[in-house]
This record gives structure tokens, sequence and C-alpha cells, in this order.
């Protein structure tokens, strides 16, 4: 009960003209600086989260809100941070979970990593950065009729050393209330040498084969639409192939469930009682369409789908490798047959890496992530 | 000012938690001053002083074994169940003579540990100190160590003073069927100060043995 209240209390304060920033007392607000993050985009577009660094999943974000403008603040996640990284190298061996503890692993950034932001004791930039159009519509020769925006959008990031490798973590909030986690890989490369049909050849000729290999990512996705109650994780498929219909199909995902990725299937986690002004329930739709889908042997089943959803359970934290005693080890395990009251999604995306004489040295980064976009949060464009 | 902090944590007999310390940027001592007057919102991080109270007292029931070197704290972290209002920690310790992660939970208002897991065959990730003692290992081990050295000497023209000398990060190994099924085993990444890796890939130390294993593939 006091939970609710809690968190009614934030979502209150978030959703009033005063920022959570200043003016609120203490116990109203969910942390402090410099922990918050409350930005408002030139669009109106506010987003409101608050960060830690946590010893062993790295950067984690809590209780997120988005507040579109002229609406309500509607929180989306409870919780959200990186589950793993998994990487099996194309001969079999090795096979790294580069979950170490990535908290004592993040890089101090320069003001140069963090352009027109700012830094949070050292390892977290805060920033915006343009995102290119937000929309494009022709006056057909009236000027006044002409709708044209660049949208802009909030940066939370933290970088880390695995290894050879540099990881960036960047957690994305557009101004059109989209999310998009993403990890870029950069560094240098291995420099393992491997037969010519586990690698590619790198520097003078062809004596140097670097070793490809795959890049899993894990998230964890706490999702909290107005509070822990109500919210339900649905499947959509669009039936027919090689015919001119496609008819939509919703599963409601009522228990745990591992899925896998297929052509313009989607999930969204909705909270039938929160409504936007159409009347239409508020949700998030979950897009995992870039993912390698890397199916590994059975001792590594938590390979074998793209999207998990979970009910929630505070032990269970890793994807693979968890750390809570009395748990399940991964999240293969977690999703077993349970009935889901408060969903936990989990989503693999996984990068398959043939290296190329370019990557060396440092490498270039290259990305891998997934998109959560707004459906119904708001009854048009408010931007 | 990072040297105020340490100074003060030994001070009030928690010097187990230098681990902790050299995790703190120097941005961390002037909060340390003003966490101690100001409470911590609800979502904030554990302040280094919460860190140091929550090990001193899970560690509390552990001392006779961390004395004779079998249990280490390994870390501290926020307990962010959301079920849970009060502020608690949950203290990660590890106990090698019987391959068994100890997580204790502390509630911070009433200085208590109110829960207690136990299991094997669970690994949390290496802390530093875990680290450290595994570049130990690997550098007493006669042929792995030797070649460490040399490839040492070579990237920095003088020769290895100790582990200190390494940039270290360590990721668990495990491996059904192997000691490492049960052991806690590490794989170390080691950089070497000319910015090269040493090829570690088929070396796992194994922190409950005190044993470097080659790994055949």
């Amino acid at each position: 009960m006091f939970l609710q209240l809690a968190l009614a209390v934030f979502v209150a304060a978030a959703g009033s003209v005063t920022p959570l920033a200043s003016g609120a007392a203490s116990a109203e607000r969910p942390c402090g600086s410099p922990y918050l993050v409350d930005q408002e985009l030139p669009s109106g577009a506010r987003w409101q989260l608050c960060w830690e660094m946590r010893t062993i999943e790295g950067l984690t974000l809590n209780r997120v809100t988005y507040v579109p403008k002229g609406s309500p603040a509607v929180s989306v996640l409870r919780s959200a941070a990186l589950a793993q990284i998994h990487v099996p190298y194309d001969s079999g061996e090795p096979r790294y979970h580069d979950i170490g503890s990535l908290g004592s692993a993040a890089i101090p950034l320069t003001d140069a990593d963090c352009p027109g932001g700012e830094r949070r004791k050292q390892v977290v930039c805060v920033t915006t950065r343009p995102r290119g159009h937000a929309y494009l519509k022709d006056g057909f020769g009236d000027p006044d009729l002409r709708r044209s925006k660049q949208g802009r959008e909030l940066v939370v990031l933290s970088a880390y050393q695995v290894g050879w490798y540099t990881y960036i973590a960047e957690f994305v909030f557009g101004d059109d209330g989209s999310i998009t986690p993403r990890v870029g890989a950069t560094g240098s490369l291995a420099g393992t040498t491997t037969a010519p049909k586990h690698g590619w050849p790198i520097g003078v000729g062809s004596r140097h084969f670097e070793e490809s290999h795959s890049h899993n990512v894990f998230w964890r996705m706490d999702f909290d639409i107005q509070g822990a109650s109500r919210d339900v994780v649905e499947q959509y498929d669009f039936a027919g192939n090689k015919t001119k219909k496609r008819a939509l199909k919703r599963t409601v995902l009522r228990r745990e469930t591992k899925a896998v990725n297929q052509r313009m299937r989607w999930w969204r986690v909705v909270d039938p009682k929160v409504r936007n002004t159409d009347r239409h329930p508020v949700s998030w739709e979950i897009n995992n369409s870039d993912s390698a889908q890397y199916r590994g042997p059975s001792d590594e089943a938590f390979t074998r789908a793209d999207l998990y959803v979970t009910q929630y359970r505070s032990c269970e934290r890793l994807a693979t490798y968890n750390v809570a005693p009395r748990c399940g080890k991964s999240v293969d395990q977690y999703a077993g047959r349970e009935r889901v009251k408060d969903p936990v999604i989990w989503v693999n995306v996984g990068y398959h890496h043939v290296a190329r004489d370019e990557d060396a040295d440092p490498m270039p980064v290259h990305w891998q992530g997934f998109r959560i976009t707004p459906r119904d949060v708001t009854a048009n464009n408010p931007h | 000012m990072r040297r105020v902090v340490v100074v003060a944590a030994a001070a009030t007999g928690v010097s187990l938690f230098a681990g902790a310390a050299v995790l703190l940027t120097g941005e961390d001592a002037p909060e340390a001053a003003r966490t101690a007057r100001t409470a911590p919102s609800p979502g904030d991080p554990l302040t280094p002083g919460e860190i140091s109270r929550a090990g001193t007292i899970a560690t509390g029931p552990s001392q006779e074994h961390m004395k004779a070197g079998r249990v280490e704290l390994l870390y501290v972290e926020r307990d962010d169940d959301k079920a849970e209002d009060d502020r608690r920690a949950e203290a990660y310790l590890y106990d090698y003579a019987d391959d068994s992660l100890i997580v204790r939970t502390v509630d911070l208002g009433d200085n208590k540990i109110v829960r207690e897991t136990r299991g094997k065959g669970v690994q949390p990730p290496p802390s530093r100190r875990e680290e450290t003692t595994a570049a130990e290992l690997l550098l007493a081990h006669p042929k792995l160590g030797r070649g460490v050295r040399r490839a040492y000497a070579n990237a920095a023209g003088r020769e290895l003073r100790s582990a200190a000398d390494l940039g270290l990060r360590g990721l668990i190994y495990s491996q059904p069927g192997g000691p490492c099924a049960t052991h806690r085993c590490v794989r170390l990444f080691v950089r070497l100060p000319d910015g090269k890796h040493l090829d570690t890939s088929r070396i796992v130390i194994d922190l409950s043995a005190k044993k470097v294993h080659t790994l055949e593939w």
C-alpha cells in the first residue's frame, strides 16, 4: 500500500507543473541530484528518470516517466538495465559472459565524450542531440500549411572497458516518446587468430584470420505503466503470406513466455485501465527486428528466444550467470509457466561481428539495440 | 579528498572495505560529507557511508572466517526490490572453503541483517580484490607467470613489480563437469602498458583451489 502511495505521489508530482528537480520536498522525489534526470526537449516532450551505477549491471535507469506535451505524465519503466552480453566465438571457444562488475569497469568520461551534455559522477553522460526529421508535410504551395520539424532526443550513456572491448551503453529517449536501448562495441579487436572458415583476413595478406564472434546483448526491462498492477503483454502477428490480405492476430501472453522474432511481429505492454483521451488503452510497443538471432547449443538455452516475458521477481537480475542464491540462473529458467501479473521483458539482440580491415584500430562502433514506441499514449501527435 | 574518505572509513573500523573505497571517485568525497547531513532519497544509490555501514553489519557473523581468509566480502549493492519501501543493501560474501555465496540483506534504517540467502553454484562477477588475487595466482604459476613477466618487461621496458602493474578485468568462468562447475573460477583479461592484451583466453584461475587451469580446445 505504501509503495502504491509512494508511486502515486511520484506520478502526481511528475504530472504537475512543478518540476521534480525543483521545489518538491525530498520525500516526494524518487531520487535527488545528481541522480535525477529531468529533461524537457524543444518539442515540449519531457522525460524524467533516476540513474544508478550498480556494481554488477552498471548503468541502471529507474522510474522512467514520459510527459507528452499538454498531457499528464505516464510512468513507463520501473527499471531498465543491461542483463548480459554473451560473446561466443565462431570456432566454438571461447564463450564469454561479459557482465563482470560493470560498475567498476565504467570508464571516466570526458567533455568530448558528452558533447553539449552534463557528466554525472564522471561515468554517466546526460545529453541531447538531433534525431533528424520529426515530421515533414508539404503545404502544397501554402507556407502556413507546411509542417516540418526537427526532432531531438535525450541520451543517457555510460561506457565500460571489458578486456580489449569498450562497450558504450546508451538509453535514448526521443521527443516522439520512443525509447531506444542500444549497445555499441568499440575499442580493439581481440586479435585472436583462427582458421579461415571461422574468420576474416585482417592486416597484410592472408596470414591472420581474425575470429568472427557474436555479441548477444540482453536487457531487462521492468515495465510499470502507471504502477505495477494490471500490465498485460500482447503479441501481434499479421497472417497472410504471398497473398494480398494481411489479418491482425493478437495473442495475449497471460503466462510467462519465450518468444521468437518473426517478420512483422511485435509486442506491446498495455495497461487496459489507463486510457488516452480517445479512450484507447495506453501501451508501449516493443520491436526487436534487427537481431542476428544467434541460437546456441542446448546448454545455452537462454539464446533460443528473442524476447522473454516473466513475472517480476526481484532476484531475477541477469539473463545468464544470475547473482542470487535460491533463484533461477538464467532467463530461460525464469520464463516458466507462471501467470504474469507484473511483467518483466527481457530482450535479446544479437550482432554477428565479422571483422574487416577498417576495424583496426580503434575499432569503429557497431551498434545493436531495439525500439520501444508509444502506442496510444496520446490521442494524436502532441508535438 | 579520496584519502580523507579512506582514512575516515578505516577509523570506524571498516578497513575491510578498502576495496569499495578504491571505487570512489573524487566527486564522492564531498558527497559523503553532504549525505552525512541529509538522508538520501529512496531511489538514490547507496552512499559511501551506507556501503561501509552495510558491509560492517553484513560481515559481523563471518568475522572468524574472514580473519582466516575463508570468506571475503565481494561488494555491496542497493536492494532494489520494488516490494520493499525500506532502504536496504545487499552484501555479497563468498565462502571459498565450501564454495557458497552468501547474500545478506541489511536494513539501513534498523542497522540489522533482515535476510540471508546462501547457495552453491551461484557466481556473481569477481570483485576488484579477486581480480588481483587471480593475477597473483597467475604470476605464481611457474610457466605462465614467467610468460606474463616476460611480456610485461618487453612492453614496459622494465620488470614487473606486482599484479598492480597490470590492467586487470575478470569474468566468471563456469564449466559443467569440471572443477569450475562448483569452484569460483575467473578468466582474466590482462592489459600491458603498451595497450596490448595477453592472450589469456585459455587460462582459468580457480580461486577456490588456488590453482591455474589451462583449457584445451
